[in-house]
């Protein structure tokens, strides 16, 4: 579902991701880990083609992500869910008008709509705050608004970037079992953490990032 | 069709939420073609004068003394020929001898000195108005003139000049005005829309992550441009509607001559004002979205 081949990235003179290859097979969980300032987010960015490589191939479902025009961009925005560690949800909309947001661009019916927004939002646990607009939800619902937004559209994939990194342990653990759960589904599912409590334990593949490598690959 | 009603909503919506700010922009925009139609309408008017004066403009053929009825029958049918003749008015001396006598009144005794009748019969052409262009007339004059039977040709050059002097200088008067005022409204809707392209950058960016075309990201722009033109040209076009009923109305209790020279309006005249909003609104709104990569 998603192959990295011998993938480079620079941002000038500086090297970010130096050839990385690893391949996420349909309908997997796996987490990306490392320090800081790893290439944790550009490997993400790559993935959803907010970024270029400068070298490799990237391909996701069967994309080639590297040679991808802009005006095709949207159509595999499509397909990749994306948690953001910000949340990126719009202060002037409500929650139900957030998700409904990744429908509407789908040029789906109002009815469809509101079926398919109530049923994720249900999903995710957070129907009782439809009508809210996010400065008023806690960090831990407007990740859930997030997560929601990003399955209402059924994607392939889902990509999270430090999806708990704001959150508390209780909170973190409601949002990684909706993971699970959303994986359980079918969708194949990525993320990048620095949060080692995430995985331990899971049984999941963790590819480790350091210096810009992939250091090593383990099963947790 | 569900993408433009989206579209068209976040348009509305966003025209009331920034209402000051495009209730600024739909002034300027209406001034500017207020301006414009205000010239438009003046040069209307004088067209329409200059069309009633241009109906008494015309040739006149003096034709040489003596001339057979055949003869003069040829050059009447060569005249009705002549796509460029409007009106053709035959006048035989008896009459031209007439008319001057009328003319000289008491002084017509001066012409009991003429054994004969001095005067030509003559033909007066009336020329149709896109036919009224200086060196067109002067050139049918020249014709004319060599033909058999003519003695010679009048035609008032001087007028003829004036006339299309005036008439050119109205037509750049527009074509400048116009490219003016076409420009100040693409950049006042080119400023609003990119302010309110800044103002959503955050929105827009979020939308380009979540998979949304470049035209359903734009569409809500332009078609704020457009309404936003539109709404200026409308209220151009009221403002206008209401100076010139009132000037037609009043202007006559003070100024007589007014009414002579001033035309109703049709309503037709209203309807390119929103239309050129439109037009200028919506290209400023699209340079300002400008080009969107992901």
């Amino acid at each position: 579902m998603i192959q990295f081949t011998n993938v480079s990235k620079f941002y000038d003179e500086d090297v970010v991701l130096k050839d990385i290859s690893f391949t996420i097979e349909k309908g997997e969980l796996a987490y990306i880990t490392g320090p800081s300032g790893a290439g944790k987010t550009t490997l993400l960015k790559l993935i959803y083609c907010a970024e270029r490589p400068d070298q490799g191939q990237i391909v996701v479902a069967h994309w080639d992500v590297g040679k991808l025009k802009q005006g095709t961009i949207p159509y595999l925005r499509r397909n990749v869910g994306i948690v953001f560690q910000d949340f990126r949800l719009l202060s002037n909309k409500t929650v139900f008008d957030n998700v409904a947001l990744a429908l509407r661009i789908h040029d789906m019916p109002p009815k469809e709509i509101k079926e398919k927004v109530s049923a994720v939002l249900k999903e995710v646990k957070i129907s009782h705050k439809a009508n809210t607009f996010p400065p008023h939800l806690s960090g831990g619902e407007q990740q859930r608004v997030v997560i929601a937004r990003a399955m209402v559209s059924k994607p392939t994939v889902l990509l999270a970037d430090e999806p708990t990194g704001n959150l508390d342990a209780e909170t973190s653990k409601t949002i990684t079992d909706l993971f699970k759960e959303i994986n359980a589904r079918g969708t194949t599912v990525l993320i990048a953490t620095h949060n080692d409590a995430l995985f331990h334990g899971t049984g999941r593949r963790v590819f480790h990032l350091r210096d810009n490598c992939i250091e090593k690959e383990t099963i947790e | 069709m569900r993408i433009f009603i989206f579209a068209l909503q976040t348009a509305l919506r966003s025209l009331w939420h920034e209402k000051w700010i495009n209730l600024l922009t739909v002034l300027s925009i209406s001034i500017g073609l207020l301006i414009l139609s205000a010239f438009m309408t003046i040069t209307l008017n004088i067209d329409f004068v200059l069309k009633r004066w241009s109906k008494d403009f015309g040739l006149v053929v003096y034709m040489n003394d003596g001339l057979s009825k055949d003869s003069e029958d040829a050059l009447k049918n060569i005249f009705e020929k002549d796509p460029d003749v409007e009106g053709i008015k035959y006048i035989p001396k008896e009459q031209a001898l007439q008319e001057l006598r009328l003319a000289l009144g008491l002084n017509s005794s001066i012409l009991e000195g003429f054994e004969n009748n001095p005067l030509p019969s003559s033909f007066e052409l009336s020329l149709k108005r896109e036919a009224l262009k200086p060196e067109l007339v002067e050139r049918k004059a020249e014709q004319i003139k060599q033909m058999n039977g003519v003695e010679d040709v009048e035609y008032g050059e001087k007028w003829l000049s004036s006339l299309n002097t005036l008439s050119g200088v109205l037509k750049i008067g527009s074509l400048f005005l116009g490219s003016a005022v076409f420009i100040a409204i693409v950049f006042v809707t080119y400023s609003t829309i990119k302010i309110f392209f800044y103002r959503r950058k955050d929105e827009i960016e979020t939308l380009k992550l979540l998979g949304a075309t470049r035209s359903f990201i734009r569409l809500p722009f332009l078609l704020e441009g457009l309404l936003i033109g539109v709404l200026g040209g409308a209220a151009s076009s009221l403002v206008l509607y209401g100076l010139y009923a009132f000037v037609i109305h009043k202007a006559p209790d003070y100024l007589p001559s007014v009414s002579a020279i001033m035309l109703y309006l049709p309503l037709k005249v209203y309807v390119p004002a929103p239309l050129a909003g439109a037009v200028t609104g919506f290209l400023g709104s699209f340079i300002a979205v400008g080009k969107i990569r992901y």
